[in-house]
């Protein structure tokens, strides 16, 4: 039996420039804290079960000194698909699923999202890829035996739901699960040359970063204020006294509501009659 | 049996320095860190003054991560709401082999424990050194927190900071009382670089460092403002007994200096990004602990090796200066086979030899002379008072002579001649 950990290496402390979204990079590589609660969770589970245990990665080499701590901390194996910079989940996912899937991993632990901008799909992907039955976002996992899982998962409203997940599966966890457990100190000195398993990953398309800036809607050609008086034209202009549609509540299943909402900035001029984006320029 | 053969506790400048010595001279040292990363928990105003890295890394300037390079420094005495200020400015310090430079602790502290690291330290980073391990009175290593977290190596340089619990645990530090300690509280201010530039008369990397006396209240001090490329670092230092026995908390004295008109207007608008604390040595020499032990050595601010003068903040060149002795010494040692307190001995000769104990025997009487009342209240007083009757024109009253205003304000402040000389010889003495 082997259970795998699947982290990232992200950005620990980049800035975000609050007005413009600019991010400025910093020096502090590392994992976040969903991912270490992966490991930990991993370790444990391979504690209880007499099972083996292996971190895998999916990223640059600056991704080594990191994984090497987690080896530090008990991990069996370290693996690294060599790939840098950041493809798309869906990719990322796949490729995880295919070196999991040759190590024969039994259960997968990640973390539930990555901290820079993760959709959190990766482990469904990874799921996906490996046909196995898959719980994500994780608050809680206790083991039910070798290869069994008692799992408790967020919903909405501050409700839980409770799941039993079998191996083979792929768990995602939040940071709050666990913390890793210290590596001894002979250990992490002897970490610190170990060698990690990298495999290439040739022809992986790596899209260009997204330019992100604010979402900002479109300007409206405004008729200029026709009154004599300048109070006339400011009341005019914000409209103070006007008549007002009154805002209005409506309960609707997902799809309609969208399509409401996409009728209404189309009355309101935010968007084209045939368009179905917001504005057209930086959508999201 | 040693895991090294010499363990050094603390990345902070005084360790990377040893480390950076001891690697070089090809033996196996180890540089604990309690932090995550090097710098994570140091703060300090902000200013380095980089010749001591000459011998150590040569072209420094070229590698070392600096925020701006100071080519203005003013002193600044303040009275209520009153400023007098001696302003230098000199173009040549932002050149090479430049003066001062204002960076960040996290990213000055990393880069020179990365050249430790380059070459041959062993960096081990979130482990702190919990105590000392000793075999027949004699330090053979530390322990950490860290499961069988045992180092033993030969020799231990403790650069573990103020309060150094090592140099505590080995008995070798006397002097504990609060009254040789100041506290250092620091706010830092986002301003955009245009703003800085524009605000403290500066262009592309050059940098200010202000020096302040009489903004502290009833609580003897100093207060600071540097320049960093797009923030302000505005902070005080305070003496620690003070603070305890009066009501004003350091960021309530922080606050009333940052709206004092002399200060406001270069701070005003920005975005606290910081505030961070600190306690300093400030006693310097007249608290140093015994710096040689059987196996162990004492450096930077674990050894209160940081200079508090007044006009002077340095403690990071003395942390390297001293960390670098240390790393020297314990490599002699290790080579002749004798770490005992005689076979480390040379430490202790270097410091005096070189600047570290120079510079701080002379100035051993300037943090008492800085801290008094006659700097701290009425220096400021008198020198603010002069400057408002010098240049307040009172027509149709004739103008005074200087030394009937000075003797007037001097009266004001109840400031006696003869107490007046005595402190001006001891600071003659202490400076000269
Ligand atoms: C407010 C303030 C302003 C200052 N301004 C200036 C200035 O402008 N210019 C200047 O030159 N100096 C300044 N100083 C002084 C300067 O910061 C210090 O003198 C200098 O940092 C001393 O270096 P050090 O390496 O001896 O100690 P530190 O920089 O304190 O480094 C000690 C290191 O040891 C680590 N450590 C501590 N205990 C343990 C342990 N048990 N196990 C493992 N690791 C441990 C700490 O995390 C730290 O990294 C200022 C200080 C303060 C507080």
């Amino acid at each position: 039996m082997l259970v795998a950990a699947c982290v990232k290496l992200v950005d620990l402390r980049p800035q975000v420039d609050r007005v413009s979204g600019a991010v400025t990079p910093s020096a502090t590589p590392g994992c976040s804290a969903a991912d270490r609660a992966a490991v930990e969770l991993a370790l444990t589970l391979a504690d209880s079960w007499s099972a083996s245990s292996a971190v895998v990665c999916c990223g640059p080499a600056a991704a080594d000194p990191v994984l090497r701590e987690f080896a530090a901390s008990g991990a069996g194996r370290l693996v690294r698909l060599d790939v840098d910079g950041a493809p798309d989940s869906s990719i990322v996912g796949r490729l995880l699923a295919g070196v999991l899937g040759d190590l024969g991993a039994d259960v997968v632990v990640c973390g539930d999202y990555s901290t820079d901008r993760g959709s959190g799909s990766v482990p469904a992907w990874v799921a996906d890829g490996l046909g196995a039955a898959q719980a994500l976002g994780l608050v809680q996992v206790r083991s039910e035996g070798v290869g069994s899982l008692r799992a408790t998962r967020r919903l909405d409203g501050g409700r839980r739901e409770r799941l039993v997940v079998d191996a083979p599966c792929v768990v995602s966890v939040e940071g709050s699960l666990a913390e890793l457990r210290r590596a001894p100190l002979a250990a992490a000195l002897a970490a610190r040359d170990l060698p990690i398993e990298v495999v290439d990953a040739p022809g992986v398309v790596v899209p260009a970063p997204l330019a992100t800036r604010p979402w900002v809607p479109p300007t409206r050609v405004q008729p200029a204020p026709t009154g004599s008086a300048a109070l006339e034209r400011v009341v005019e202009l914000t409209g103070a006294l006007v008549e007002r549609t009154p805002p209005r509540t409506v309960e609707l299943p997902p799809r309609q509501a969208a399509e409401l909402i996409l009728e209404q900035l189309r009355t309101w001029g935010y968007l084209d009659a045939d368009d179905s984006t917001p504005g057209g320029t930086a959508a999201t | 049996m040693s895991d090294f053969d010499v363990v050094v506790v603390g990345a902070g400048p005084a360790g990377s320095a040893a480390a950076i010595e001891l690697a070089r001279a090809g033996r196996s040292v180890c540089l604990l860190e309690r932090g995550p990363s090097p710098g994570s928990k140091n703060m300090y105003g902000g200013v380095v003054y980089g010749r001591i890295l000459d011998t150590l890394v040569p072209a420094w300037w070229e590698q070392v991560p600096v925020q701006r390079w100071v080519t203005r420094r003013s002193t600044m005495l303040i009275h209520d709401e009153q400023a007098l200020t001696v302003d230098f400015r000199n173009p040549g310090w932002g050149a090479a082999p430049f003066n001062g430079a204002t960076t960040f602790r996290p990213d000055f502290d990393a880069w020179l424990a990365g050249v430790a690291v380059d070459a041959g330290a062993v960096l081990v980073c979130s482990t702190t050194a919990t105590g000392l391990i000793r075999e027949g009175g004699r330090v053979v290593g530390v322990r950490t927190d860290r499961p069988d977290g045992d180092l033993r190596a030969p020799v231990v340089i403790a650069c573990d900071g103020v309060n150094s619990f090592l140099a505590k645990e080995a008995g070798m530090y006397p002097h504990t009382g609060a009254e040789n300690f100041t506290v250092g509280v620091k706010e830092t201010i986002a301003l955009p670089r245009e703003v800085i530039d524009e605000r403290f008369a500066v262009r592309g990397d050059e940098g200010v460092d202000i020096e302040i006396l009489g903004c502290t209240g009833d609580v003897p001090g100093g207060g600071f403002v540097y320049t960093n490329a797009t923030s302000v670092a505005v902070g005080l230092v305070l003496s620690l007994p003070a603070l305890a026995a009066g009501p004003d908390r350091p960021e309530e004295l922080l606050r009333r200096l940052k709206a004092h008109p002399a200060v406001a207007p270069l701070v005003e608008g920005g975005e606290v990004l910081e505030y961070s604390a600190h306690v300093i040595p400030e006693a310097g020499y007249r608290m140093m602990p015994e710096l040689v032990g059987d196996g162990i050595l004492v450096a930077g601010d674990a050894a209160a090796m940081c200079l508090a003068a007044g006009i002077w903040l340095e403690g990071v060149n003395f942390a390297i200066g001293s960390g670098a002795a240390a790393g020297r010494a314990a490599t002699r040692a290790l080579a002749r086979g004798d770490a005992s307190a005689a076979g480390l001995a040379a430490y202790r000769e270097m410091l005096e030899s070189g600047f570290v104990l120079a510079d701080h025997r002379r100035l051993r009487d300037a943090p008492h002379l800085v801290m008094g009342d006659l700097a701290q209240r009425g220096l400021p007083a008198v020198a603010c008072g002069v400057m408002e009757d010098l240049f307040t024109v009172r027509n149709p009253e004739p103008k005074q002579g200087v030394r009937r205003i000075v003797r007037n304000r001097m009266r004001r402040n109840g400031i006696r001649v003869r107490d007046a000389v005595r402190e001006g010889l001891r600071a003659v003495r202490t400076f000269g």
